[in-house]
Parts: C-alpha cells; structure tokens; sequence
C-alpha cells in the first residue's frame, strides 16, 4: 500500500488518540524521540541522537510502594500507558528483539517490560541517511528493512510504501484505509558508512582473547569511565533497584545501570569483582559480542554507533572488531 | 540456549516482595543474627531448596541477597552478617517488625546428584549458612546419602554460628562426624587450632565416592582445593556456591554475570570444574 506524505499529519492524528505517540524531533537541541504535539516529525536525515528505549525500558521505572510500620504492605504498580512508537529504524527496532530476549523470551518474564511491551505499536521506517559510524549491515541488519516492527513505512519519495508485519499492525492499517492506495513503493537503498569485520565466526570467537592482557589494556586505556556508551546504547539494558523512602512509606523504583561503573560490582564488606576498567570494559565488549550471542542467539550491539560518536574519549567498538577480527583469525 | 527450569513464586512477579513478619531473631555469633520469617496469612513464604537464594527487603532501605540457611512447615530463615548499612539496618529490627521477601532464586545444592555419596561438608565463617540449608536437607533423607563429615572453621569459637546444630544437633546423626576449627585460640576453646585448609588435610579423607561441598571467603576455596587436589579429589567433585551483588534475581539486571553465566540464575552453586569453564573475571 502507499500513503501520500501529505497525509502523514493524518494519520500522526489517528495514532495519537487516545495514546501515546512517540516521534522523532528536538528536545533541548538533543535529536531523540519525543511525544507528539502535532508537528512535522523529523524522519529524514541521521538518526536520533538517543535511543527510544526509554519508551519501552524507562531510566526510572517505579515498580510498587510500600508502607512500613503495624500497616506494612506491598503494591505492585502495574498501570501502563499505550504507545505507538513512530519511526524508528531497523537498528532501533533490533535493539527491541534483544531487550524482548532478556526481558519476555528468556527465562523468568520481567512484569513491568512486558506489559509496557505488549501496549505497545511499533511503526517503523527504512533508514534515510546512515551516520558516519554507522554499521549496522556489519551486525547482520538491513538498514532497509525492520520485519519484527508492526507496520513498516520504506520511503518513495512523494510518498511511504506501507506493510503490516503483524496482526496488530495490519488491524491498525484498518483505521488509515482512507488514506492508503494499491501499490508499492520499491526498497530503499540506505547502506552504512562503516564496514568493522564482524561476523558469527568471531563472536564465537572473542572469549578466546580473554586473557590477551595487552590488547585490552590498549583498547580500554582512553576510557574515562562515564558511561556516556550505556547510556546512549539502544540495547544496554542493566538496572538497579532502589527505594525512595518519604518515613513510613515509599517507592522502590529501578534506574539505568552501567557496568562500567565502579559501585556496579561493589560487594558490602568491599570485594569488587571488576574493580579495574580494563575488566568492566572488557565485559561490556564482550557482553555486546560474545556472552549475549550464547544465551539469545545475537549480538547485543546493533551497529547505530551512537557509542562512537559520543565517547568522550573516543573509543570505537567498531574499530574494536576491526583489531580483533586481526587478532582471532590469527 | 540456557533453560531455566527452578521456579520463582513470589506472587507470579519475581521483582515485587511479599510483606512478611520476623517471628525469632537468633544471635548466632557477636555480627550474625538469624532471622526468622514468615507470611502474613502465617505461612512459609515459599518453598526454598537448600542452597537457594531469597532477596530481602529492608523497606525504607533496600535490598540485598542471602541464602536460605534453613526452612521449616510455616517459616524460611536467613543468617546475616552486619557488614553495611542494609545488613547494619537489619540487626537493629525486633521480633514482630516486617521486612518484604522475594524467591528463591537459584539453582540450589544438586541433591540427587550427591545421593549415595559421602559427604564431606566444610563451612568456613558464615559460609556455614548454605552449607547448613544442605546438611539440614541431608538430615531429613539421611537413608540416602553416605558418611557426612561436617567440618566448620572460624576465627575463634565464639565465632561459630549455629551452634546447637554443630555441637548438638548433627554430633548425634548417623554415620557423622562434626569437626571444629578455629583460627585463634581462646580459654574456651580446647579442639583443633589451625586454618580449614591445613585441617581438612589431617582428617584422613579419601576421594572414593566422596563429594565435597565447601562455602567460605574465596582464599579459603582455594587453598582448601589445593589441599583436597593432593588427596586426590577431582574438581568436578567440589561444589560451591558464589556470591556477588545482586540487584533482581533473574539473570536481567546484568550485575552478577560471570561471562554468559548469571550467578543468581544459573548459580549460586556450581562445581569447581563448572567454574573452570567460566572466564577469570
């Protein structure tokens, strides 16, 4: 089907009802995806500077209150907004594979993901302009192309190709008949700046040159630490809980965590099981590309080089690849 | 692909507490209570394994993971060291306060795999909390299992926890040994003076049909495995169980990961030879 780009106001105005639309735009200066309020969504060019995890996956999430003393009693909060997240790409819609992996598909189901999950439209949209550290064809994706998003809009110039992927998204498409027309739209041809040597082979391959001290310390010497790389990752999923206590009562709340941070490993009485960067980083690495792939059948990074281009101190996972690719086909 | 297959039966979410009441605070040694606990309605909060984990909740305070050193009908009770702020917190509560619970979590001692076997137990400090969730196991289904010897190690007498078990309780089980250590002598103390390694070595044990479930700091670990490698005993017959900081529980929040193993997940407990395997974090 297709639908005129004129239109597109439209059908923002069908999504939005009586839910929350997410859309890429500005906020502060910072290109991320934002709730909608009626403007043009910014789609073209680069992608957004932040990730849309936290539609799904938010930096505090409150999860129950509590009340202490004689009434002491637990709460679980389980009220969860719709949402329809508009126009993220391929990179961004893997990221949400992988986080639907840790949080509904393996193991224990996590409540608070799965329901924001389960309320939640994903339109997605073919890449319109890849990033100078954009890799994602290295990783296995196609930045033309996003088969696990509801409906998913590939760009034909005066107008989108629209496809349903889903049963939720081919019901949404109901509501936008009077807006679409027979025929299609041919695909995209997006292709990344970057081309890093990964492959499935080296990601079997990577726990291998755990113990190769040198390289390590070469790779993680720059880093200061930050976690500017969690934080912007679209994939980096680990929380902390905590309680905010207001005398009697409160809220336990999870946050983003980063494990590249010293407290993250610190055990009461003082033991840190990764007390140096060099360990935390090397299990931030080795978590995207090898530790992942054997628990979820992926890689836990999908090549948006968000990390490259707002490192601080200019670490670049992709160039990372690039010399261990060199160092394990030895 | 790694199947999971213990449960979680906190209220169908494994990341919410249920509220519970302490009905018995024991002071095992000068900074370990055992706590007692158990659900509103005055029932177990849940059916733990030995060697499983619950998250307690100090509300106001936060969270943190202990083992499950013993359970019974209607209680589940931990034993906790004040070694922080939330295990600080946690000796200043009374009989009758509330704190929230959430598990088990974990594997748990692999207790078939040990039936038929000798069992050479060894605890060193309040590493004997685990360790006596199994013996207590053991205990129950004593037909099924060989000679115990139950070795506790700590840093003076006074710093033996659980000790109408050790010196009353197991001295009296079938086919038993109970052997004492500590590190320092005191007027109280007449037995063996001497590190767990040093005194593992002198008990005469051999490995046929033996295993060894051993929980400490990890110096002791070691040292004690290079002491049982000279007796013979392979590390696939070594079993221990880890700990490190935990957050949720279920192998999500990230913290406790050793390579593509979670602790709380696929551990506490696993053989030396499991841990082999591992990267050398």
């Amino acid at each position: 089907m297709r639908l005129n780009k004129k239109d597109l106001n439209k059908i923002l105005s069908i999504l939005a009802e009586g839910r929350e639309l997410f859309v890429p735009g500005q906020v502060r200066g910072i290109k991320q995806f934002k709730l909608w309020e009626g403007e043009a969504p910014e789609l073209d060019g680069e992608n957004t500077i932040l990730p849309p995890k936290d539609i799904l996956f938010p930096k505090t999430e409150k999860m129950y209150t509590y009340k202490t003393g004689t009434e002491a009693e637990i709460a679980e909060i389980v009220d969860m907004p719709e949402r329809i997240i508009f126009g993220l790409r391929a990179c961004d819609m893997r990221s949400i594979e992988c986080m639907d992996s840790v949080f509904i598909r393996e193991g224990f189901e996590d409540s608070f993901y799965a329901r924001r999950r389960a309320k939640s439209l994903i339109v997605a949209i073919a890449c319109s302009g890849a990033g100078v550290n954009c890799f994602c064809e290295s990783m296995g994706l196609d930045p033309n192309a996003a088969p696990s998003a509801d409906i998913f809009l590939s760009d034909g110039g005066d107008c989108y190709g629209v496809e349903a992927n889903t049963e939720r998204g081919a019901a949404e498409l109901k509501k936008w008949a009077e807006y679409l027309t027979e025929g299609d739209v041919p695909k995209s041809e997006t292709h990344c700046s970057l081309a890093p040597a990964m492959s499935r082979e080296l990601s079997k391959k990577l726990t291998g040159i755990f113990d190769d001290d040198e390289l390590w310390q070469e790779v993680t010497g720059p880093c200061i630490q930050c976690g500017t790389c969690s934080f912007v990752c679209p994939t980096c999923y680990c929380f902390d809980i905590n309680q905010a206590d207001a005398g009697g009562e409160g809220v336990a709340f999870r946050c983003w965590d980063s494990c590249m941070f010293s407290d993250y490993n610190q055990n009461a009485g003082g033991h840190n099981t990764r007390p140096t960067k060099k360990q935390r980083l090397r299990n931030r690495y080795l978590h995207k590309l090898a530790y992942f792939n054997e628990r979820h059948g992926m890689e836990l990074c999908v090549g948006c080089g968000r990390c490259i281009s707002k490192c601080p101190a200019h670490l670049d996972i992709a160039e990372f690849i690039d010399k261990t690719a060199e160092v394990c086909h030895d | 692909m790694i199947e999971v297959n213990h449960d979680c039966t906190c209220q169908g979410n494994p990341l919410v507490p249920q509220v519970c009441r302490i009905t018995d605070i024991r002071n095992e040694t000068g900074d370990v209570k055992t706590f007692r606990v158990q659900s509103l309605d005055g029932k177990r909060p849940f059916l733990p394994m030995p060697g499983q984990l619950g998250m307690w909740s100090m509300l106001g305070v936060g969270e943190a993971m202990f083992s499950i050193t013993a359970f019974g009908e209607d209680w589940i009770e931990s034993s906790i060291k004040a070694v922080g702020e939330l295990t600080e917190a946690m000796h200043e509560l009374s009989v009758g306060d509330f704190v929230g619970l959430r598990g088990p979590y974990g594997n748990g001692f692999p207790v078939d795999a040990l039936k038929g076997r000798d069992i050479l137990f060894i605890g060193g400090g309040i590493g004997a909390a685990p360790v006596r969730s199994l013996i207590r196991w053991c205990a129950v289904h004593r037909e099924q299992y060989g000679r115990f010897d139950i070795v506790c190690g700590a840093r003076t007498i006074d710093d033996v926890p659980f000790r109408e078990d050790f010196f009353e309780n197991w001295p009296k089980m079938d086919n038993t040994g109970v052997h004492i250590t500590v590190d320092r002598k005191t007027d109280n103390w007449n037995g063996s003076v001497a590190f767990i390694p040093d005194y593992v070595e002198t008990l005469g044990l051999t490995p046929e049909n033996r295993k060894v479930v051993m929980c400490g700091p990890s110096i002791m670990i070691r040292l004690t495995t290079e002491r049982l490698a000279k007796l013979g005993f392979a590390r696939g017959d070594i079993i221990t169980s880890m700990e490190t900081r935990m957050k949720c529980g279920i192998g999500k929040c990230g913290r406790c990961n050793i390579g593509s193993k979670y602790v709380c997940l696929d551990g506490p407990v696993f053989t030396l030879t499991e841990l082999d395997e591992l990267p050398a974090e």
